[in-house]
């Protein structure tokens, strides 16, 4: 008996396979298909919901964006907005789309879904990350507090299509960063407005019907396996050289190097170890690329404790003066990094490459320490267990530390403890990393009331500086209250900036063209090309 | 008889009802919730309360637990925290790639002991037999990962010959395409479950050699064969099958290791990836039915006693 039901499932399981085996017999040749890497599966494809990095990526696929920043100096450019102008009273744009834009289905992609789009952000059913960005929009405050329907209905005052092409945005205060946030894409009305809100993530109309207007149109998907997409022939900037993408899930870094090595795999984006680079880059096949990224890893200082010295800034400062980060970056990160001494990054406007606080002086630390009178204590440092680079951040500090009469108790932790650290409080110092705007604007992480100022940074003259930063729209004046906010984030010492790591990709030879945007793997996509391959010019 | 199985059944509901009580105890008693789940995640905190409104996990603990128990008695495993999708659903699109990959590894497994077993049971002492009590002692010392990653430099990087990652080349990959894929991740759980059941095997032969009735039988002439099939297996089962009902609830929840290595995409990893995510209905349903599956495979073992040895029968 049981064997015969194990014989029948080993049949059917066969049967399915074989079936689909048979489905379709494509007419793309190998050489016209892109392996990519990725460490997980997509979650979702509706790039509004996306949360993790794996779904936005796929999700830029099949959905362009409205706006694009530049990749090296990260300026505000037109996407499928070709134009926009800034009124007078500098708290009204105008943006005009492109002519001509069509979603895949062939229907107009117009001002109505770009309204659409906004109006659902700003829904109060909406779970997604981009609210935020729109509540500087006159009336969307308002808009999510009172929920009148399910669906993305109603109006927000700020909020006016003028013609097809054309859509007014007016904001009830002046803030110079917006244009940098509508870089998210627009999705389909006519297929989303009879969707409710709470039931739009997971949508097919964004799968199965594959309805987009991105370089890649949906194939299909296998969860945990691959997804596959086509080239768009519609797609506005063009149909992309590349017939397909086959987007190949292998959480499984070394199986995704030997795959890579075995040329099963053309591209092992962003997420290189700085270890493997050497070897990949011996390989005659392949070639290593990198760009900077709006990334950094810091040693979060937990300052709330009771009776802890950490609440003493002197202290703060010894620490954050210890590492040497331009040896750690040199000999860790293999050069792999830019050395960060403060929140703004080597890719923002206001940058200051002069600025840095004081080198790793081992004497003028302990020098610090005795002044707050605390010349010996002990701190619990805590780190997700696994993860090389900071294991090693953490043995260089607490040697530093060591000779400044500081004893580091080093905690690699489970995932899941660690997070329970962190949420309880229990450490000292914890290595983390974050991401950053493409404005330097710095209010999400040092307003006091930022969305994400975890560790509870206060401090009124930066929150001033911050405000004036983001209401004047000179680059210049932006520039010095930026750099001034900074000076004095820096002097409080609230956590250990240590660097920015770049993402490092290894390619096939064969890809040509291949460029990285600092928030976008896929960004110039339909200029990438597999030149060379099968004898094919 | 049927108020031993009706008393096995009671058990059985009262065990599992257990389990997911203390499951959802443990679950619940990390403090966050999913979305925090990963630090460094860009969040809207409006969002977040609003999505544990929609997710209903906003609620008390106990009426939280009371309502995923009533849905689960209308047969609704609830939706994946995720995914935004039914958990069933989820399970189903991934089960099949598993049990493509743990049946016959269950079956080359326990097929390869049982004749390897008692052949070194009936050379018990041999070269043979020294030989392969070695080599099962190594495979089941072997960490299977490492093995997994030994394979995998061997014949996918040394040699070339096999794919390191994944279950089919293309969309419209055939059925030898999807063989070829299988083999490495099968090897390596061959070599783990192998080891595991020879032991067993060989010493349940051993034990059923050394009984009086086989010297009598052969005594009585009979071909060593004969002997072998007629009364050293039937004897020997009963362990057997107590081990080897044990592991079946494993080639529904796979072969977490083997899916993780090979990229194998089973339902191993999804369970990895919602417990790492805290997805709480998935891990609620994971639990539940692993539990069953436990107790049901208790249940066949049991029924299967009856089957091979007449005195449980007549006893009962």
């Amino acid at each position: 008996m049981l064997w015969s039901r194990v014989l029948v499932l080993i049949a059917i399981s066969f049967v399915f396979l074989f079936i689909n085996g048979c489905q379709k017999s494509s007419e793309v040749t190998n050489s016209q298909i892109l392996h990519v890497a990725a460490p997980a599966s997509p979650i979702t494809l509706n790039p509004l919901f996306a949360r993790d990095a794996v779904s936005l990526e796929a999700a830029a696929l099949l959905h362009p964006q409205l706006l694009g920043t530049n990749p090296y100096t990260l300026e505000v450019e037109p996407r499928l907005f070709a134009s926009w102008e800034l009124h007078a009273d500098n708290l009204t744009y105008h943006l005009r789309l492109r002519e001509g834009l069509l979603w895949s289905d062939g229907t107009p992609l117009t001002a109505d879904d770009v309204a659409f789009t906004l109006l659902l952000i700003c829904h109060a059913d909406y779970t997604g990350w981009l609210y935020p960005l729109l509540r500087f929009v006159e009336g969307a405050e308002e808009y999510r507090k009172t929920r009148h329907s399910p669906y993305a209905q109603g109006a927000i005052p700020g909020i006016r299509v003028i013609d097809e092409q054309t859509i007014a945005i007016r904001l009830k205060q002046v803030h110079a960063p917006f244009l940098s946030y509508l870089t998210f894409p627009p999705l389909p009305a006519h297929k989303l407005q009879n969707v409710k809100v709470a039931d739009m993530e997971e949508h097919p109309s964004l799968k199965n019907v594959g309805v987009g207007a991105g370089p890649y149109l949906f194939t299909s998907w296998r969860p945990d396996e691959y997804l596959l997409v086509r080239a768009n022939p519609d797609y506005y900037l063009g149909k992309p050289e590349i017939a397909e993408i086959y987007y190949r899930i292998i959480p499984n870094i070394e199986a995704q190097v030997i795959e890579l090595l075995a040329g099963k795999l053309d591209l092992l984006p962003t997420a290189v170890k700085v270890e493997d680079v050497e070897m990949l880059a011996a390989d005659r096949q392949i070639r290593i690329h990198k760009n900077s990224r709006l990334v950094y890893d810091y040693i979060a200082i937990n300052h709330k404790q009771e009776n802890t010295p950490l609440k003493d800034r002197r202290v703060r400062q010894a620490l954050a003066m210890l590492l040497e980060k331009d040896e750690l970056v040199a000999n860790l990160l293999l050069g792999f990094a830019e050395v960060l001494h403060g929140p703004l990054l080597p890719l923002h406007f206001a940058y200051d490459s002069e600025f840095s606080q004081e080198k790793g002086s081992l004497p003028a630390a302990r020098e610090l320490l005795l002044q707050a009178g605390y010349p010996q204590f002990k701190l619990k440092l805590i780190f997700n267990s696994g993860n090389i680079v900071r294991e090693n951040v953490a043995l260089l500090f607490k040697e530093q530390a060591a000779q400044v009469g500081v004893d580091v108790q080093i905690h690699a932790l489970e995932w899941e403890a660690f997070l329970a650290a962190l949420t309880n409080g229990d450490y000292d110092l914890a290595i983390l990393g974050r991401s950053t705007d493409a404005d330097p604007d710095l209010s999400f992480h040092w307003h006091s009331q930022g969305a994400g100022n975890r560790t509870g940074y206060a401090n009124e003259q930066v929150d001033r500086l911050l405000e004036a930063g983001a209401a004047v729209l000179d680059r210049g004046k932006r520039t010095e209250l930026y750099r001034q906010s900074q000076a004095l984030i820096v002097a409080d010492a609230p956590i250990i900036w240590l660097y920015s790591r770049q993402a490092i990709h290894a390619a096939s030879a064969d890809l040509h063209n291949f460029a990285a945007h600092p928030e976008s793997l896929f960004y110039n996509v339909h200029l990438w090309s597999l030149a060379g391959r099968d004898g094919r010019p | 008889m049927i108020r031993i199985l009706l008393n096995r059944l009671w058990q059985t509901v009262i065990v599992l009802f257990g389990v997911t009580l203390i499951t959802f105890l443990i679950m619940h008693s990390a403090p966050g919730h999913p979305l925090q789940a990963n630090p460094e995640l860009r969040l809207d905190p409006t969002a977040v309360e609003r999505w544990l409104e929609l997710q209903e996990l906003d609620g008390p603990l106990p009426a939280q637990y009371l309502s995923w128990l009533s849905r689960l008695f209308r047969g609704d495993f609830g939706m994946s925290l995720i995914y935004n999708r039914p958990v069933l659903e989820l399970a189903l699109e991934r089960l099949p790639a598993t049990l493509f990959l743990t049946v016959p590894a269950f079956l080359l497994a326990l097929g390869l002991a049982i004749s390897c077993g008692t052949w070194a049971a009936l050379r018990q002492g041999g070269f043979g037999d020294r030989l392969l009590g070695l080599g099962s002692l190594a495979g089941l010392s072997l960490p299977s990962f490492w093995l997994g990653i030994i394979l995998m430099m061997l014949f996918s990087y040394g040699y070339p010959w096999l794919p390191a990652a994944g279950m089919r080349t293309a969309e419209d990959s055939s059925v030898l395409d999807i063989l070829i894929h299988l083999i490495l991740p099968l090897t390596m759980l061959v070599v783990g479950s192998f080891s595991y059941y020879f032991r067993y095997v060989r010493y349940a032969v051993l034990a059923v050699l050394s009984q009086d009735f086989i010297k009598i039988a052969r005594a009585r002439g009979f071909t060593e064969l004969y002997i072998v099939f007629r009364y050293v297996l039937p004897n020997a089962s009963l362990p057997i099958v107590t081990v080897a009902a044990l592991s079946l609830p494993l080639l529904f929840t796979g072969a977490l290791v083997a899916e993780y290595v090979f990229s194998w995409p089973g339902i191993g990893r999804w369970i990895i990836s919602s417990t790492l995510a805290r997805d709480y209905p998935v891990i609620m349903a994971v639990n539940l039915s692993t539990a069953a599956l436990v107790a049901l495979s208790n249940f066949l073992a049991d029924l299967l006693y009856l089957l091979i040895d007449p005195r449980l029968r007549f006893k009962a």
